[in-house]
């Protein structure tokens, strides 16, 4: 937890950057505390216990900026420091566009680092043995039923929790707190078939609260889905059409997020450079940024400036609604700022009502009758120039509503503009713990290479 | 003995309780890793240098093995008390045994230094580094009147570590690494492009030269006309014939991560029983190597202080090594191949690749290896890459190459994704050519945690990869 001598560090930082002679400075504290128990067939393999804290300082001097940091809290190592990063700042070129928020887009309503309701006091109590405990429970080996001919080689598992803190102040008084605890599993298993064919599955869960999290669940997922690959292979190339499961459907969208961005914007590189206010995609495209969601995993009532983030539309019924520009990226594009980054996206169910609703994969599966099911990717890109993407994907061919065949080293190609016009459904099954609340996607008439 | 650096302010006989204290309950191992990392950074954009910035971490790891287990903890402070402290939440992977001696304090030394600085970054004001970056945005510019935007950027690292364990073996390693980076926007007024390139180097300030401005702005404005007629291919399988250099990228994902032997050790990786069985043609020899001087991935020492070597993984078409840190060289009866790597003092270490690559074949020119496919793509520019272990699917990400039609490169094709099987691929290598080059732009290998790395090969061709394109 953020305490007062954090809040009298930051506040020493900053006034020994100004009696060096800067304008201006923000600080920023990073502080947190893991422990994880990792493990390989049913026994402890790893424990490990992170203590972590960082301090980021952005000097403003002379029209000059300077960005630093370091792990080094006492006193002396630090001013130290400061001399060093002030004398650097001061080599930069001028820029006049570099300064603090305006005073009115900061936020003042995040003060104890409560306000996001992400912390959970049992993190710290938890004791080594709960975790040893926590981390084998999952474990399915010697547990679970393997299918007919299958043999499971390997299972290696990772339970850990955390509490991050997150400070942030500047020289004109802002003060900006935000803490979050996190209880994780993760595990990845590996079958083998009679033939010796390997296959791997990998499931995670992620929670702020400590009764939130289903590691057990993890262990039986990803062995149905080692499992559930045996016998892929690749179909032969075409246009299908491509249904993404919850899991992996943000990977499509971190593309328009990223162009969205100022750096992209402002550089002009960016397949979506002015796009604000175009209806560039299917009408049932909405995506908005929840940053102020109580107890949403991810949430945060401010930015990387202390700038207050608000839920906002990003894209809505097809049309770009925000750019993501910090107080510099603004001034360089002549534009109102906005905040630094998209902090909790979510794609909104479409349709919402109606015949063709698709709450969940099954029921999109359903209504889209064939194609393919997109449940991983393997590899790729997207130019953020062009938005030309290319993925490889693995999934499962479905006909009739339901999976019939595993597939496998394929790719899919085309462009983020035209494929996010190709969409036309989407479920309500978005998984909370990602950092990207996005559901099973539909898309018409996608180009699959393979066979 | 005495240490040779005073920066983390510990004795040796400090070390040796730091490491008593690790084994106090029984482990059987106890390693220590102090490190302090300082690294500076600058960026031209919009053609000002008006961001920029240092950044230092400090701190040390502790790592205690009972058998293939880790008990693993770090103190981001040489305080003893602190130190301590870390020390013995790595010791409870022990639980229950009893107390083991710290051997007798001697010194490792390397067999060469791979990385002599010719001058010591700690030396280098940022205000002698700006003028190397404006002068690549200058030839850039003179080069390519269609240049929109140039965003070029500068790092250099110089990190100090000293390692001991629990044999009594000392090691002090400087490491420096310095790279250049450069992307520049380009537009004809009806499409915009954009090309990247970079170089880095485990050197000093002595990196910054002409010929290292002179290879970036070259590599950027290269192609830039093929580029903007460039088309995505017809997608399908086909003979792909990949480039001298970056190409490394196939060994890289296809091989040289299912060579790392804690992916064998636990079974998972598609060549865990394959050791000594013939996976390529003969003739074929993949190494990975620590040695190569001013190398991105070279190593004096290892991250677990074992001198830094080069390792056959495939001698003749025949798997011979995996790549080993301590645990896994322990586990399969073998000496360790100085692959025990760490993204930090926060990290313990896996068996990482260095540089990897293919020593030259004599199927003669890359051009001979082109002549010789009637239709197929070339490619020679990559972006990223993946891999599955346990299935040995890989991608790669191709930023821009040819069809070949007939023997002959034809129509620019970029932006494509290519998959295979590692296997497979190793077993479709159907040429090598003479022309062996390795990569140095700057690649950082993503496996749990970030790694210096570098790639290279000769031209190969290579039978039957997916090659995403339209239908």
């Amino acid at each position: 937890m953020i305490t007062a001598e954090d809040k009298a560090l930051l506040r020493w930082c900053i006034d020994t950057i100004l009696a060096q002679g800067a304008e201006a400075a923000r600080v920023t504290l990073n502080r947190s505390v893991e422990e994880l128990v990792a493990t390989l067939d049913g026994e402890v393999d790893k424990v490990t216990r992170c203590e972590d804290s960082s301090l980021s300082l952005e000097i403003f001097i002379a029209q000059r900026f300077g960005s630093f940091s370091t792990n080094r809290t006492e006193r002396e190592p630090l001013e130290r420091f400061i001399r060093k990063a002030v004398e650097m700042a001061k080599t930069m070129e001028p820029d006049p566009l570099r300064k603090l928020p305006e005073a009115g887009r900061k936020a003042g309503d995040a003060t104890t680092g409560l306000e996001a309701g992400l912390y959970d006091a049992r993190q710290e109590k938890v004791l080594p043995a709960q975790r040893v405990e926590k981390a084998l429970e999952a474990s399915v080996r010697g547990k679970a039923e393997l299918p007919e001919g299958m043999l499971l080689l390997s299972e290696e598992g990772e339970y850990s929790d955390s509490l991050n803190d997150n400070l942030v102040m500047d020289s004109e008084g802002l003060v900006c707190c935000h803490t979050e605890t996190s209880f994780d599993y993760g595990v990845e298993i590996t079958v083998a078939d009679a033939e010796g064919r390997k296959y791997s599955g990998y499931a995670w869960d992620s929670s702020s609260r400590a009764d939130a999290l289903d590691a057990p669940a993890c262990g039986r997922r990803a062995l149905e889905r080692a499992c559930a690959r045996r016998d892929s292979a690749a179909l032969p190339g075409g246009k299908y059409t491509m249904v993404v499961d919850s899991e992996v459907a943000g990977k499509l969208v971190s593309p328009l997020l990223a162009a969205l961005s100022g750096y992209s914007l402002q550089q002009g590189n960016s397949f979506l450079d002015g796009s604000l206010g175009q209806k560039l995609f299917a009408e049932g495209m909405t995506l908005v940024d929840l940053p102020r969601e109580q107890g949403l995993q991810g949430a945060k009532y401010f930015d990387s400036e202390g700038v207050a983030t608000r839920n906002a539309p990003i894209i809505e019924n097809g049309v770009v609604k925000q750019y993501f520009l910090n107080t510099y990226m603004a001034g360089k594009m002549a534009m109102a700022p906005t905040v630094e980054s998209s902090t909790k996206v979510k794609m909104m169910p479409w349709p919402q009502s109606g015949p063709e609703q698709a709450r969940d994969r099954a029921a999109l599966l359903r209504r889209c009758r064939s194609g393919i099911l997109v449940t991983d990717f393997n590899g790729g890109n997207c130019n953020p120039a062009t938005g030309d993407f290319s993925y490889g994907i693995e999934g499962f061919l479905f006909e009739d509503g339901v999976t019939v065949r595993p597939v496998d080293g394929m790719l899919i190609t085309g462009n983020m503009k035209t494929l996010w016009q190709q969409f036309f459904a989407a479920a309500d099954d978005a998984r909370l713990c990602l950092s990207k609340l996005i559901p099973t996607l539909a898309f018409n008439s996608v180009d699959f290479s393979g066979e | 003995m005495k240490l040779r650096s005073s920066t983390f302010g510990v004795s040796i006989e400090e070390l040796q309780a730091l490491v008593a204290e690790g084994l106090s309950c029984g482990g059987d191992w106890c390693d220590l890793f102090f490190e302090y990392s300082a690294y500076t950074s600058l960026m031209l954009r919009d053609s000002t240098v008006s961001s920029g910035g240092c950044h230092e971490d400090y701190g040390c790891g502790i790592r205690v093995l009972k058998g293939e287990k880790t008990g693993y903890a770090y103190a981001e402070s040489t305080d003893m008390a602190a130190l301590r402290k870390a020390a013995r939440s790595a010791a409870s992977i022990a639980a229950g045994g009893s107390p083991k001696a710290c051997g007798v304090a001697h010194r490792i030394e390397g067999a060469q230094n791979f990385y002599p600085v010719g001058r010591d970054w700690r030396d280098v004001e940022s205000a002698a580094v700006i003028p190397w970056l404006q002068r690549i945005e200058s030839e850039i510019r003179r080069r390519e009147s269609r240049t929109l935007k140039v965003i070029a950027s500068f790092s250099c690292d110089m990190s100090e570590v000293l390692m001991f364990n629990s044999l009594g073996e000392l090691t002090e390693d400087l490491r420096p690494m310095g790279s250049l980076a450069v992307t520049a926007i380009f537009s004809n007024g009806k499409k915009v492009i954009n090309n990247n390139a970079s170089r880095s180097y485990r050197a000093g300030a002595e990196m910054l030269s002409e010929r290292v401005v002179g290879e970036l702005v070259d590599e950027v404005v290269r192609g830039i006309d093929e580029a903007f007629e460039a088309r995505r291919p017809r997608g399908g399988k086909m003979i792909v014939v990949m480039g001298a250099g970056a190409s490394g990228i196939l060994l890289h994902e296809a091989m040289g991560h299912a060579f790392e032997a804690d992916f064998n050790r636990k079974g998972q990786s598609v060549f865990c029983e394959r050791m000594g069985q013939r996976i390529c043609r003969s003739g074929i020899n993949i190494v990975d190597d620590g040695c190569l001087p001013g190398n991105r991935g070279a190593c004096n020492f290892d991250d677990e202080g074992v001198p830094g070597q080069k390792t056959y993984m495939v001698t003749d078409g025949v798997l011979t090594s995996f790549l080993h840190d301590r645990i896994s060289a322990a586990w399969y009866g073998v000496a360790p191949t100085g692959n025990g790597r760490r993204e930090s003092f926060r990290y313990n270490p896996i068996p990482r690749m260095r540089a990897t690559y293919m020593e030259n074949g004599s199927d003669g020119s890359v051009e001979d290896l082109i002549a010789s496919v009637r239709k197929g793509i070339y490619v020679d520019r990559f972006s990223n890459g993946q891999v599955k272990i346990g299935e040995g699917d890989f991608t790669f990400f191709v930023k821009s190459g040819r069809l070949i039609e007939n023997g002959r490169l034809t129509a620019p094709v970029s932006d494509i994704n290519i998959i295979g099987n590692g296997p497979k691929a190793l077993a479709d290598i159907r040429a090598v050519a003479s022309d062996l080059k390795i990569d140095e732009s700057q690649w950082t290998c993503g496996k749990e945690q970030s790694a210096p790395v570098s790639c290279g090969i000769p031209s190969v061709l290579v039978e039957n990869l997916t090659v995403g394109g339209g239908q």
